[in-house]
C-alpha cells in the first residue's frame, strides 16, 4: 500500500482540481486565452435528458422522387398559410450560392423581399460568436428567416457540447420571427449536427436535407446549381405544406431571381 | 443547469456505468480514471494476496468489458472456460490425434466466434455478390477487443499443444489472463508465456515501475487524445470527400493519417503498458519508432510488434516459414500478411493493404543480397527511409478509406492534382495542424537516449513535478478537445 500512496495522492489531487474546475461553466477566461474546463459536474449533476414527445421533423417534400427520410415524432400543428408579402433574411454558409438565386426567384414570384447573406465557410460557431446576425436582423427587420448552416460541421466530434450554445444563440437572436433552418446536404454521415439542429429548432422549423439525392459539383460537397435549385424547390414546397409557419412560395417561372446579396470572406 | 439532488447524481452515476456500445470505456476518458483511482487503493491492499488480487482484477476487468460490450462478456467468459478445459485435455492426452482434435476444436471455436461477429456481414455481402441473393446485413454489435482476446486464447492453446507451456489448473488465473483490462481494448497481444510467470511470482511493483508507468500513461494520453484526435479531424474531412481537395491537401491528409494512426495506436498501447506497469506487470512493447524504418522487414519489427510476432509464430512459421525454399517462403509471407490485413478489418481494402505489404516484404527479401552490397552511406540510408516511408504512407490510404473507390480517388488526387504552390497557403490556413504535425515527426525522430533520460528524470522527480505534468497533460487534452478543424468548403460554382 505504501508504494502506491504517492501515485494515489497525485491522481486524487489531479482529479480534485479538475472536478472543482468543472463547476466553472464555459471555461476560465485568462484574457489572452480561455482555459477549457472538464465536464465532470455536468456528467454528475446534469439533468437527465427528457425525450420530447411533441418534437419532430416532418419529412421534406419529395418533389423530385428523391429519397425521403422517415418522419420522426409527431407532426407539428400547422398554422394556416400566411399569404402576406414577407421580408425574408436568408443567411448561412456557401450553400446559399446554390439556394439563394432560386429562392430569389420564389421571392419575386410571390411578392416577397429577400436579402441573402453568405458567409463563406461559416459555421454555427462563427455566426454565434459574431454580432453580424444581430446587425442584419436590425437592418433588414425580416419577418421570416431562412438559415442554411451545418455543412462545415458535419464531422465535428462531440458536437452537442461544442456547438449547442452557438445554435441556441442564433435561435435566441432570431427570437419570435418565424424561421426555417435548412439542414446540410450530407455527402458523408455526420457526427450529430442534424440531430442537434432537429432537437434545437421548434417543431416544423427544421428541414432535414440529409438522405435526399443531390448531384454534386466538382468539389464533391456542394450540390450542382441544378440540384441546388431542385433542393430549393423541395424546401419551398415543404414550407408551404408542412412547416410550422407556411408562407406563399408558389413555384416561379424564372429559374433564378435577383436580390440584395451580401458576402463575407471566410474567417481565418 | 445543474441539479445537486442525490437522485440526479445516482441516476447519472448509473448511466455512466451502464453498457453504452457507442461509448466504450477508453483509457483516455475521465470515467476510466475515476474508476482506476477507486481501483488502485483496493488493488494496493490485495496485491500481496495472490488469489484476492486475481479475483479483484478479474472482476474489475469484467466490469470494464461490460461497460463497453454489455453481456457479450459472457461470450468471452464462455470462450475462456472452453479453451481452459480443452488446453488441460490437450496437455493430459498422450495421443497425438486426440491432442490435435482438441486443438482444432479450440481454434474452430475461437475463430468461429470471431468470424461470426467480425466477418459475418463481410462474408454475407460477398456471398450476396457471388450468388446474387438479396441478403440484408445482420445487426451485429462487435464485442470490444474480440480480435485481441481471440489471438491471446489461440496462442495459449497452441503453446500448450506444442508443449511450450504448462496449462494452468486455475480457471481464475486463465480468466485473469484473457480479460486483463489494460490490454482488453487494443492490446498488446500479451501471451500466456509472458503473463503467467508474473502472475505466479506476484512481485510487488517497484517505484520505477509505478512512476515509469505514469510516465507512459501521460505520454500515451498526449499521443492519443491530443495529437491523434486533433490531426485526425482534418484526415476525416479530406478522406470524407477526396474529390473536393487538391493533391497537396490529400498528400497532407495521408501524412496526417500516418501520424494519427501511429499516435492513436501506440498511444493506447503506451497507456496499457503503463497501467500494467503501475500494477506491477511488464507487458511487451508494441511500437518501437516504426517510421524510422529503412525497409519493410524492419517496419514490421517496429510496428504493432505483438501482432507481427504473433503472425510470425502462429501463421508464418506454422506454414513452413523459410524452410521450404524461396518460392514457398514468399507464398507464406503473402498468406501471413493477408491474414494480418484481414485481422485489421472486414473489408477488401484491408485485404489489399495486407497483400501490398506482403508483396513489399517479398520484394525486400528478394532484393536483400543486392541491397546488402550498397554502401553504409548517409544518402543510402536516407533514400531507403524515404522509399519505405513514402510507400507505407501511400498504403495507409487503403487502410483508412471506406472503399476502394475512395482510396483510388485519393491516389488520383495526389498524382494528378498536386501543386506545391498550395503549400504556403495550406500552412497559413492550417497553421496549428502543421505545427502539431512537425512536432510529432520531430519527437518521433528524437534519439532514444533522450527519451530514456526524460523517463528517468520523471521517475526521480518530486511529487509536485509529477502532479504539474499530469495537470498540464489533462489541460492540453481539454484545450485540443475543443479545437476544431474546418473543412473550409466554399464557392466552387
Amino acid at each position: 500500500m505504501k508504494k502506491y500512496r504517492g501515485l494515489i495522492g497525485i491522481l486524487a489531487s489531479g482529479l480534485l482540481i479538475f472536478v472543482s474546475l468543472s463547476f466553472v461553466p464555459g471555461g476560465i477566461d485568462l484574457g489572452f486565452a480561455t482555459l477549457n474546463t472538464p465536464s465532470f459536474a455536468e456528467t454528475l449533476f446534469g439533468r437527465p435528458k427528457e425525450v420530447k414527445s411533441d418534437q419532430g421533423t416532418p419529412s421534406p417534400a419529395d418533389a423530385s422522387g428523391a429519397a425521403t427520410p422517415a418522419p420522426t415524432g409527431v407532426k407539428p400543428r400547422q398554422a394556416p398559410m400566411d399569404t402576406t408579402a414577407k421580408t425574408i433574411l436568408f443567411f448561412g454558409d456557401s450553400m446559399l450560392e446554390g439556394l439563394g438565386p432560386r429562392l430569389a426567384a420564389y421571392a419575386q414570384e410571390n411578392g416577397h423581399t429577400l436579402v441573402n447573406v453568405i458567409w463563406y465557410s461559416s459555421t454555427s460557431e462563427v455566426w454565434g460568436n459574431s454580432t453580424r446576425l444581430k446587425q442584419h436582423l436590425d437592418e433588414v427587420r425580416p419577418n421570416y428567416v431562412f438559415i442554411s448552416l451545418g455543412g462545415n460541421e458535419l464531422f465535428v466530434s462531440d458536437i452537442k457540447r461544442k456547438r449547442q450554445k452557438y445554435v441556441d444563440t442564433i435561435l435566441q437572436q432570431i427570437g419570435d420571427i418565424p424561421y426555417v433552418w435548412i439542414g446540410p446536404p450530407n455527402w458523408k454521415p455526420d457526427t450529430g449536427i442534424n440531430d442537434m439542429l432537429q432537437e434545437s429548432c421548434r417543431p416544423g422549423c427544421f428541414f432535414l436535407s440529409n438522405g435526399q439525392h443531390f448531384d454534386r459539383a466538382k468539389d464533391g460537397a456542394h450540390p450542382t446549381r441544378k440540384s441546388a435549385a431542385a433542393w430549393c424547390d423541395r424546401i419551398c414546397k415543404w414550407v408551404m405544406t408542412q412547416s410550422a409557419h407556411p408562407i406563399r412560395l408558389n413555384p416561379p417561372v424564372a429559374e433564378k431571381g435577383k436580390c440584395r446579396t451580401i458576402m463575407y470572406s471566410p474567417q481565418r | 443547469m445543474l441539479d445537486y439532488s442525490l437522485s440526479t447524481l445516482w441516476h447519472n452515476l448509473l448511466a455512466q456505468l451502464s453498457f453504452a456500445p457507442d461509448q466504450p470505456l477508453m483509457f483516455s476518458s475521465g470515467l476510466f480514471w475515476v474508476l482506476f483511482l477507486l481501483f488502485l487503493p483496493v488493488y494496493a491492499l490485495v496485491k500481496s494476496k495472490r488469489k484476492q488480487m486475481l479475483m479483484f482484477v478479474t472482476a474489475f476487468s469484467l466490469l470494464c468489458f461490460y461497460k463497453s460490450s454489455g453481456w457479450h462478456l459472457l461470450l468471452m467468459v464462455a470462450t475462456g472456460v472452453i479453451d481452459w478445459m480443452l488446453a488441460r485435455r490437450i496437455a493430459a492426452s498422450a495421443s497425438v490425434s486426440v491432442r490435435r482434435l482438441f486443438l482444432i476444436l479450440s481454434i474452430t471455436c475461437s475463430l468461429g466466434i470471431l468470424l461470426a461477429f467480425k466477418y459475418g456481414n463481410f462474408i454475407l455481402l460477398n456471398v450476396d455478390v457471388i450468388i446474387g441473393r438479396n441478403f440484408q446485413p445482420l445487426d451485429i454489435v462487435l464485442p470490444v477487443g474480440i480480435s485481441f482476446y481471440t489471438f491471446r486464447t489461440i496462442s495459449y492453446v497452441v503453446d500448450v499443444y506444442k508443449r511450450k507451456l504448462q496449462p494452468t489448473d486455475s480457471l481464475l488465473e486463465y480468466l485473469f489472463f484473457i480479460s486483463f483490462f489494460p490490454c482488453m481494448i487494443a492490446g498488446p497481444i500479451v501471451r500466456a508465456t509472458e503473463l503467467f510467470p508474473q502472475i505466479r511470482a506476484n512481485k510487488p511493483a517497484t517505484r520505477s515501475m509505478i512512476y515509469g508507468g505514469l510516465w507512459l500513461i501521460l505520454l500515451g494520453v498526449l499521443k492519443k487524445a491530443v495529437v491523434a484526435d486533433y490531426v485526425g479531424q482534418y484526415v476525416t474531412i479530406a478522406f470524407g470527400n477526396p474529390v473536393g481537395y487538391s493533391g497537396l491537401e490529400l498528400l497532407m491528409a495521408l501524412l496526417g493519417y500516418s501520424v494519427q494512426l501511429y499516435c492513436d495506436f501506440s498511444g493506447y498501447s503506451d497507456m496499457a503498458i503503463g497501467i500494467a506497469s503501475v500494477m506491477g506487470f511488464r507487458l511487451p512493447i508494441n511500437f518501437d519508432f516504426p517510421y524510422r524504418s529503412l525497409n519493410f522487414t524492419e517496419f514490421w519489427r517496429r510496428w504493432h510488434i505483438t501482432l507481427s510476432s504473433w503472425l510470425r509464430d502462429y501463421v508464418y512459421i506454422s506454414l513452413g516459414g523459410n524452410r521450404h525454399g524461396k518460392a514457398r517462403q514468399y507464398l507464406n509471407l503473402m498468406v501471413t500478411m493477408l491474414v494480418g490485413g484481414l485481422w485489421h478489418g472486414a473489408a477488401w481494402t484491408f485485404v489489399i493493404w495486407g497483400a501490398c505489404h506482403g508483396l513489399a516484404l517479398c520484394v525486400h527479401k528478394a532484393c536483400k543480397p543486392w541491397l546488402s552490397r550498397l554502401p553504409e552511406a548517409g544518402w543510402v540510408r536516407f533514400v531507403s527511409w524515404l522509399v519505405t516511408f513514402a510507400t507505407i504512407t501511400l498504403l495507409w490510404a487503403l487502410f483508412r478509406a471506406d472503399s476502394l473507390h475512395s482510396a483510388l480517388e485519393i491516389y488520383k488526387g495526389v498524382f494528378t492534382r498536386f501543386d506545391i504552390a498550395y503549400l504556403p497557403v495550406f500552412a497559413h490556413v492550417r497553421n496549428t495542424w502543421c505545427i502539431v504535425m512537425v512536432l510529432a515527426f520531430a519527437l518521433h525522430f528524437l534519439p532514444q537516449d533522450i527519451w530514456s533520460q526524460f523517463r528517468r528524470r520523471f521517475i526521480r522527480s518530486r511529487w509536485w513535478v509529477k502532479l504539474v505534468a499530469l495537470i498540464m497533460v489533462v489541460q492540453l487534452v481539454l484545450q485540443f478537445a475543443n479545437a476544431d478543424i474546418q473543412p473550409l468548403i466554399y464557392a466552387q460554382f
